[in-house]
């Protein structure tokens, strides 16, 4: 080993107390466990390599995003074999090759070491693992048998071929019970739509807007498709200058960018709407004839005064909302959870709703998608609740078989569902997963999944923005694990069993795929034939349908506001905040995503409860303190974050954390506050009315530091970023109005 | 056992390493082959002027020319088994460099043969030589230079590499 001695003088020279600069480089001469490593790794050769095949070069190959229901394209750097990166499809409509952290950290539930490469199935009381043949013979055993509305499926949003698969396997059961749960939705604004404008999911128009007004719709990060809302407001903001104002009762990204950021006191957005309509009305004498009388009559009632002893919100400030919405059109007014999660959910959605059709907005920021031209393709849109209903049939002892899929029912379900207590009853529960979580503790079968980047599939995103795109979901590597099954994979072996004439020649469900993609109309093969169709769909990653949009309807129904009474012994409003990365706690489990700060508050790898300075100062709590959030379903306990961004009656915990039983990363970190939800819905859609809790808050006394990367949230007049008027940025920055 | 190089416009690195004999699954004569033959390391290190790495040759590749010759080897037998079960064999690695070094064949190829005025190709070999000592007059391959951070440093010193520490740790 001559030329490789290091000895303590050489060491300490190359750690520079030494000095003389010949010997500067000696210590790099260390040798290390590494360099000296020889014949202890293999090195396999290909036995025959692909052409376009060079070791260390990476090939990238395009796919579909699974990781929200937005439905990114995305782009995966393949090298021997392996997938390494991904990133956003510059092709696709949806995401412009934007990939949100959710997507980057796909990759690390593919390669997640907590990932299930066996079945199990349930003996003496225990999960154990066995084959895969075993575990199909017994799913086998006690399914076929089973007829009808007996047979359930509860899953997440699904669509694509796999959900038409999924409505065939249900018809040739004879069952219509097919759940399709999510508790981050937007099924009530859904709702509104459907009955005002004609139509669930509009496209909205965000570059075309020159003000937007949105009611808790975090469009920023966990609204409907954020990376797509996210290019159309850089849009928004360029050039002549957009101004965005969101009223909520806790700062979500989005709030965290407005121009004017304004707290509701939760439950009371409908009459702050018709406080503005109000004003538009009578100051800015906009034409309220789009409106019928009963909407004027209702409208009226609520003059800024009585808007400011419901609402909380300034007389002033709902002036100069609507004095911004009148200078500024067309504009935009949305409506997400905070404003709609509650017993009167569905009017404030309304009424919301009804300030752009006062505005004009529909048909300009406001436009028809047309719909998907081929109906079983379109999104099984998530409900919450689907899940209740699940839930009360599976009580009654009406199911045998459930089939579980994309959902995590037993963690995110309310304490006061007992959704793990009616769960039991249902005689034969399968659960089809990448991960054992808390739902699948309860299962009979469990068949371990290939990952989204092991699967074959198509998905039909429910919001289509601009123009209508198929995403191709192809297998970016080899399976890591032989024992596990894609989903359309495991759809097809079931329907093969119930309709074999029809199925059998499929070997897999790429065979049946590829077959079903050929048999699309025409119209959207552009011509092309067989072959040449797939391979380009496939190489692309998408497929782009041009539809023709009718023009919306501009329906106002009956806006008659109720909220609710105040609650003495609970003076606080709970606000469970989706969060961007943990999304409802399916990612939990990924680690990048658990490091990553919250966007608002900075917080990581545990649960915090936001309370407004005054509230703080009132209970004696300061950041870090550990308080007792207590509704009449139970309590939680979470480190104080004290912050301004937040309704001084409310306490906001994020979702996602708590888990009890989802792998190493997941597992015993934080509160779940979906678990202390009262038992509210939504009197019209029946949605759980998550942001409808009422809770009392006590000290524990406990208090330790707060993880949360970065000290302060001013910048104690030092400028750590400057700001110009948007007239100075105009004269000296740039933007479109620069000659 | 430094090679007496003369590669024009380069320095080579100064450095030895007694390195292990590494046993292999098969003794692969590299003497043989491009000694004897005279065959060009990269007629199968294919990947070495393309890539960050060389590639160990495809299975493919021996076969191309020993379905016909040497059959009766034995150590062309075993080969042919191997590519009869279809499996190839598992090497044991004998040059390497951690984790967090990035270093590039092709980059260093570009230099020293095939943007270096003077260098002819057919001599490959004696570039390769720089890192892996005289191969060709090796059977089986075994380490002879020590390839650490003071190696790579002062080669790239005199030849003018760069250097920035991102450069190679990435």
């Amino acid at each position: 080993m001559s030329g490789n001695e290091i000895n303590r003088r050489d060491f300490l020279k190359f750690m520079g107390i030494g000095g003389a600069s010949a010997a500067a480089l000696s210590g790099c001469d260390m040798p290390t466990t590494v360099t000296l490593e020889e014949g202890k790794e293999k090195v396999a050769a290909y036995l025959v390599p692909e052409e376009y095949v060079i070791p260390g070069v990476g090939v990238w190959f395009a796919s579909t995003c699974q990781q929200c229901g937005a439905g990114c394209g995305v782009h995966g750097r393949v090298r021997e074999g392996r997938l390494l990166k991904v990133e956003g499809n510059p092709d696709s409509a949806i995401n412009w090759g934007g990939l949100c952290q959710m997507g980057q950290a796909g990759l690390q539930g593919h390669y997640n070491p907590d990932r299930l490469s066996k079945p199990l199935v349930r003996k003496n009381g225990s999960l154990v693992e066995v084959s895969w043949n075993e575990a199909w013979a017994l799913v086998e055993e006690k399914t076929s048998a089973v007829k009808g509305d007996r047979a359930a499926w509860l899953t997440g949003s699904v669509s694509g071929h796999q959900a038409a698969l999924l409505s065939k396997l249900q018809d040739s059961v004879g069952s219509k019970n097919h759940f399709v749960y999510e508790v981050i939705n937007n099924r009530v604004a859904e709702a509104v739509n459907e009955a005002m404008l004609g139509e669930a999911v509009p496209r909205y128009r965000f570059d075309k807007a020159k003000a937007i007004l949105s009611f808790g719709a975090d469009f920023l990060g966990t609204w409907v498709s954020p990376v797509h809302f996210t290019y159309e407001y850089a849009g928004f903001r360029s050039g002549d200058r957009g101004v965005l104002i969101t009223v909520e009762p806790k700062m979500t990204l989005t709030g965290a960018n407005s121009d004017l950021w304004v707290a509701i006191r939760p439950g009371t957005e409908g009459v702050l709407a018709l406080g503005i309509a109000n004003v538009l009305l009578t100051k800015h004498q906009v034409d309220g004839s789009r409106l019928p009388a009963a909407a004027r009559d209702a409208i009226a009632q609520y003059t800024p005064d009585k808007v400011t002893e419901i609402t909380g919100v300034a007389g002033d400030t709902v002036v100069k909302i609507a004095t911004y919405l009148k200078q500024r059109s067309p504009s935009l007014v949305l409506s997400g959870a905070s404003a709609h999660d509650h017993a009167n959910g569905y009017q404030s959605a309304a009424a919301i709703m009804m300030l752009n059709v006062l505005l004009g907005n529909v048909g300009q920021t406001i436009e028809s998608s047309g719909g998907f031209p081929v109906k079983e393709l379109t999104a099984k849109r998530g409900s919450s609740k689907a899940l209740a209903d699940f839930a009360a049939l599976a009580d009654q002892g009406a199911l045998d078989v459930a089939f579980i899929y994309g959902a995590n029912p037993v963690f995110t379900a309310p304490a006061h569902m007992k959704f793990a207590d009616k769960l039991a009853k249902v005689h034969f529960k399968v659960a089809l997963t990448l991960f054992a979580d808390e739902t699948t503790a309860m299962a009979d079968v469990v068949l371990p999944l290939a990952s989204p980047y092991e699967s074959w599939g198509t998905m039909v995103a429910a919001y289509q923005p601009q123009e209508m795109t198929l995403g191709m979901q192809q297998p970016l590597m080899q399976p890591l694990y032989a024992e596990t099954r894609s989903f359309g994979d495991v759809l097809l072996a079931l329907l093969k069993k119930r309709n074999a004439a029809d199925y059998q020649r499929y070997d897999d469900y790429y065979a049946y795929l590829r077959n079903a993609m050929t048999q699309l109309p025409a119209g959207l093969r552009q011509g092309k034939s067989d072959a040449e169709f797939w391979d380009t769909t496939v190489q692309k990653g998408l497929l782009k349908v041009s539809t023709t949009a009718p023009a919306l309807k501009a329906n106002v129904p009956d806006l008659t506001q109720k909220t609710a009474a105040a609650a003495s012994d609970f003076p606080f409003h709970l606000v469970p905040s989706a969060r961007l990365g943990l999304w409802d706690g399916r990612h939990a489990n990924l680690p990048w995503l658990q490091e990553a700060p919250d966007q608002v508050s900075k917080v990581y790898w545990d649960s915090w409860a936001e309370l407004h300075p005054k509230t703080a100062a009132q209970l004696g709590v300061k950041e870090g303190d550990f308080i007792r959030i207590e509704s009449d379903q139970g309590a939680i306990e979470a480190q104080v974050y004290v912050f301004k961004g937040v309704h001084p009656e409310v306490v906001a915990v994020p979702m996602g954390q708590g888990h009890e039983n989802y792998g190493r990363y997941a597992s015993k970190r934080g509160v779940n506050p979906l678990k202390i939800v009262s038992a509210v819905t939504d009197e019209k859609t029946g949605e759980i009315a998550t942001h409808a809790t009422r809770v009392k808050i006590t000290k524990t006394g406990k208090s330790s530091q707060l993880p949360r990367l970065g000290g302060s949230d001013r910048q104690a007049g030092r400028r750590l970023v400057g700001t110009v008027t948007a007239d100075v940025f105009r004269k000296t920055e740039g933007g479109s109005n620069v000659a | 056992m430094d090679v007496q190089a003369e590669v024009p416009n380069a320095v080579p690195p100064v450095g030895e390493h007694k390195g292990d004999k590494v046993p292999q699954p098969i003794e692969f004569p590299h003497d043989i082959h491009a000694d004897k033959n005279g065959i060009n390391c990269m007629y199968c290190h294919t990947y070495a002027r393309r890539s960050k790495v060389a590639g160990i040759p495809p299975t493919s590749k021996c076969m191309g020319c020993h379905t016909v010759i040497a059959t009766d080897k034995p150590r062309i037998k075993q080969l042919t088994e191997y590519w009869e079960k279809h499996e190839p064999p598992q090497w044991n690695k004998v040059h390497d460099v951690p984790d967090f070094v990035h270093f590039t064949h092709e980059k260093h190829l570009r230099r020293f043969i095939f943007d270096n005025e003077g260098m002819d190709v057919s001599r490959a070999s004696e570039v390769c030589a720089f890192c892996h000592g005289d191969i060709k007059k090796m059977t089986v391959a075994n380490k002879v230079k020590p390839l650490n951070m003071g190696f790579c440093v002062r080669c790239h010193e005199k030849n003018g590499g760069p250097s920035d520490c991102w450069k190679c740790h990435k």
